[in-house]
């Protein structure tokens, strides 16, 4: 891997290389730009540091210290955000659904939330080449928001999606199965099929789910990226004309540094990228670098992710076949009949028993025999999971605590407060759920609330005085400072976020790419989206026996 | 120590898989996964954390938690050494609520509590109550209605807190291959891969269910469980079912 020096500015820092940050830094290096990725956590070996077993996956979280709060306070830790190369996309269920058309702009048509300074044709392209380098499973034929199919086979169901199927089905609510999900159906290039083990979010250690680490970041290393591992960025450094000079991080052993480059892209997620932000605030920038609009930290959106969990009276086994294997958006648009804006979808689950002890501990106030008891049964039960539109508020957010890691950094407070339509919302997806689990054929149905995903605290938008970035990820403060990750993102559907995100770094690459020197050089701000470039996928991800994007 | 659980016989393997075993299968599993796996089963860490008097009283907490006394003594799985692990890394899940104070705080005013929990209503301290004694004072924990130490409760969140030892409790149980073993799990699959994804069919290696009467011992306290699907917001789910029936 090439390395370069502190002292030696190069053109691309990126900061965190996660879903976005992995897919940046393949994207710029490939277009011959010096890219350094900063990366908190380490830089994995999959066969020596990934096990099949949950309480031994817990690095892969990010464990340092956080403080959560406000009215409905939001897990974090393992729930929601990723440590080391690859980022959260080495622990997602990798369900990978796209963004519904009505999601660009809930305002003008819902007259909630916000809408995207781009819509959906815009990110269109870039969803579809995604879709074929990660590479996505499903069906031929996907029928809700913008139509579309899939080009790689779907999954064979297991137990869960069994029952999603025989519920929705009594109900005639239509079912995808098999799939939009990031995890090869057979095997692609040098990566081998899913084998079913279940193990998903402990970290794909088949290679069969995608993440950046197996592909994106091999192609960026080839390409002459160097990713800097166990480096935990804490200051951006902001030098003379209102340009950003550099990132100041903390190597593992506590020594600092400061890396030197052109201009600086912030991708790491929606607690790190504010805070990083925040903790950057200097002369000129009192309140937080690139937040004269005090937008930063703000909007910050989790999704209702409510786990419905039925007890059949055959074995189900729910341990076997990936987590995600079948969904239904059929509740995902606005429902004048409803009493709340926006909606919902049910997927499957299938939490291992560590995850499902505690489902028992919250949903039935289990413990001690009865939670023995309970547990007995853990191959009866299956799990769907709500995932249900949050609308972005101003004072759900990001801010700094007065405790510190242990490098000494002002770690993120984060504050969450559920509105009437989150409320109204969460409970008719909550019920509906149920009503699922209960066609079935289930013969107990009990839930445990809790929230999924995070996005915002750096949202985009064209006005400067409510957005952070642009729609290209560009601060509307510093020129040559970005934001590229799930903070950007407006509103967020109920769509898992994990394609849509690295859909926006392709994006926001390109946009680079064909900006070139003058991201370096000028202070003007092009907004013309730019041409969609095909030549800069890795290798053998599509174009090989698949249809071909024009 | 004074259990009665003596209603079940002690069996080496609870549950319904008899003759089950994950660890049967380990030369299949790959060596990264094997010596984690292996490590919990061979190697129960020291108490390094906890002192002795904080290492018996939590002992005693955890028995109650996860009652073990219908395993063999030999086959009991360790508790509180695996949290001691953990609190003497300091290793965190990676947030902390505004009601909650850090985990080895916590710990340390949940004893403060629960003692002064048992002084109230049996004049004793915890360590030294019957078994069913315990087991009352903790119920009034888990249903969130502690008579004493007012003054602790009103810096920590008691249904946080019940979460967090009850959480770590079922962390440290079902992390264990034995308790793959009680509950039918398969455990470990890789390389090697499930093949049978269908109609809860077991692989060729996996046992078929074999039920059978299984009760907790008369008189346990956590032998019920509620319903509390009521609750759909995550805040309200800590709310007894039973006074809150009427929301919906």
């Amino acid at each position: 891997m090439r390395r370069y020096a502190e002292n030696d500015a190069v053109d691309y820092v990126v900061v965190g290389v996660g879903s976005a940050g992995g897919v940046l830094v393949q994207r710029l290096a490939r277009a011959g730009f010096r890219v350094v990725g900063l990366e908190a956590g380490p830089f994995w070996d999959t066969e020596r540091d990934w096990v099949s077993d949950e309480a031994g996956s817990h690095q892969l979280y990010w464990e340092d210290q956080r403080v959560t709060g406000g009215s409905d306070p939001l897990a974090l830790g393992a729930n929601n955000s990723g440590k080391g190369v690859g980022g959260g996309s080495v622990h997602w269920a990798s369900f990978t659904p796209r963004l519904h058309p009505s999601d660009f702009e809930t305002y003008t048509r819902d007259g909630v939330g916000v809408d995207w300074p781009l819509s959906y044709d815009d990110i269109r392209p870039y969803y579809e080449q995604l879709e074929l380098e990660m590479p996505v499973a499903g069906p031929a034929y996907y029928p809700w928001g913008h139509p579309h199919g899939y080009a790689y086979g779907p999954h064979p169901m297991g137990g869960v999606g069994n029952a999603l199927i025989k519920g929705c089905s009594a109900l005639d609510i239509p079912v995808s199965i098999g799939g939009p999900v990031a995890i090869l159906s057979g095997s692609h290039g040098d990566r081998p099929h899913c084998i079913y083990r279940g193990f998903c979010i402990q970290g794909c250690k088949v290679g069969a789910k995608a993440s950046t680490l197996i592909t994106h970041v091999p192609d960026a290393i080839a390409n002459g990226a160097e990713i800097r591992d166990r480096s935990m960025a804490y200051r951006i450094e902001l030098g003379a004309n209102r340009r950003v000079t550099g990132v100041h991080y903390f190597a593992d052993d506590g020594n600092a540094h400061v890396q030197r480059a052109k201009a600086v892209i912030v991708s790491g997620y929606a607690i790190e990228t504010p805070r990083l932000l925040l903790n950057s605030a200097c002369a000129g920038f009192e309140n937080g670098l690139a937040n004269t609009s005090g937008t930063v930290g703000r909007y910050l959106m989790a999704q209702a992710g409510n786990v419905v969990l039925g007890r059949f009276e055959e074995p189900v086994r729910m341990y076997k076949a990936p987590p995600a294997h079948a969904l239904t958006e059929e509740f995902y648009e606005t429902d004048p009949r409803n009493d709340f804006a926006r909606g919902f979808a049910i997927q499957t689950v299938g939490p291992l028993p560590l995850a499902f002890a505690k489902q028992m501990i919250a949903a039935k106030k289990a413990w001690g025999w009865g939670l023995r008891r309970e547990m007995m049964d853990y191959n009866h039960w299956a799990g769907f999971g709500l995932l249900g539109e949050i609308l972005p508020w101003d004072d759900n957010r990001v801010t700094l605590a007065e405790e510190t890691d242990r490098f000494g950094i002002p770690v993120g407070h984060v504050s969450f407060n559920l509105r009437d339509n989150d409320k109204k919302l969460i409970k008719a997806g909550k019920d509906k759920t149920m009503e699922v689990m209960w066609a079935a054929g289930a013969t107990e149905v009990v839930q445990e609330a809790r929230y999924a995903h995070l996005v915002g605290g750096a949202r985009m938008g064209h006005d400067p005085s409510n957005s952070v970035v642009d729609a290209f990820g560009r601060s509307h403060d510093i020129v040559n400072l970005f934001v590229c990750d799930g903070s950007v993102l407006p509103t967020q559907g109920s769509a898992n976020p994990g394609l849509t995100i690295q859909a926006l770094a392709a994006r926001t690459a390109d946009y680079l790419v064909s900006a070139g020197d003058s991201i370096f050089t000028s202070d003007a701000r092009d907004l013309a989206p730019p041409p969609l470039r095909t030549s800069l996928a890795p290798p053998a991800t599509w174009g090989k026996g698949v249809p071909r994007l024009t | 120590m004074s259990h009665n659980g003596d209603e079940l016989p002690p069996r080496q393997q609870p549950g319904y898989y008899p003759g089950f075993s994950t660890l049967a299968q380990r030369d299949t599993w790959d060596p990264a996964t094997r010596e984690v796996v292996l490590a919990r089963v061979e190697a129960t860490p020291t108490i390094q954390y906890f002192d002795p008097e904080a290492a018996l009283f939590w002992t005693g907490v955890f028995d109650h938690l996860l009652p073990q006394s219908d395993r063999t003594p030999e086959r009991r799985i360790p508790i509180v050494s695996v949290v001691d692990r953990r609190l003497h890394d300091d290793r965190t899940v990676g947030y902390r609520f505004t009601d909650m104070p850090p985990d080895r705080e916590a710990y340390r005013l949940g004893r403060e509590a629960i003692d002064a929990e048992a002084r109230s209503a049996h004049d004793a301290a915890f360590v030294d109550l019957t078994y069913a004694q315990r087991d009352a004072v903790l119920a009034r924990i888990h249903d969130g209605e502690p008579r004493a130490a007012q003054a602790i409760w009103a810096r920590m969140s008691v249904h946080r807190f019940w979460q967090l030892i009850a959480g770590d409790a079922a962390d440290a149980y079902y992390a264990h291959p034995w308790a793959w073993d009680e509950i039918g799990f398969g455990g470990p699959a890789y390389p090697r891969g499930y093949t049978r994804l269908e109609r809860g069919e077991p692989e060729p290696w996996e046992v078929r269910e074999r039920r059978y009467i299984w009760s907790a011992p008369a008189g346990a306290a956590s032998d019920e469980v509620e319903n509390v699907h009521a609750f759909h917001l995550e805040s309200e789910q800590h709310r007894s079912h039973a006074k809150d029936a009427s929301r919906s």
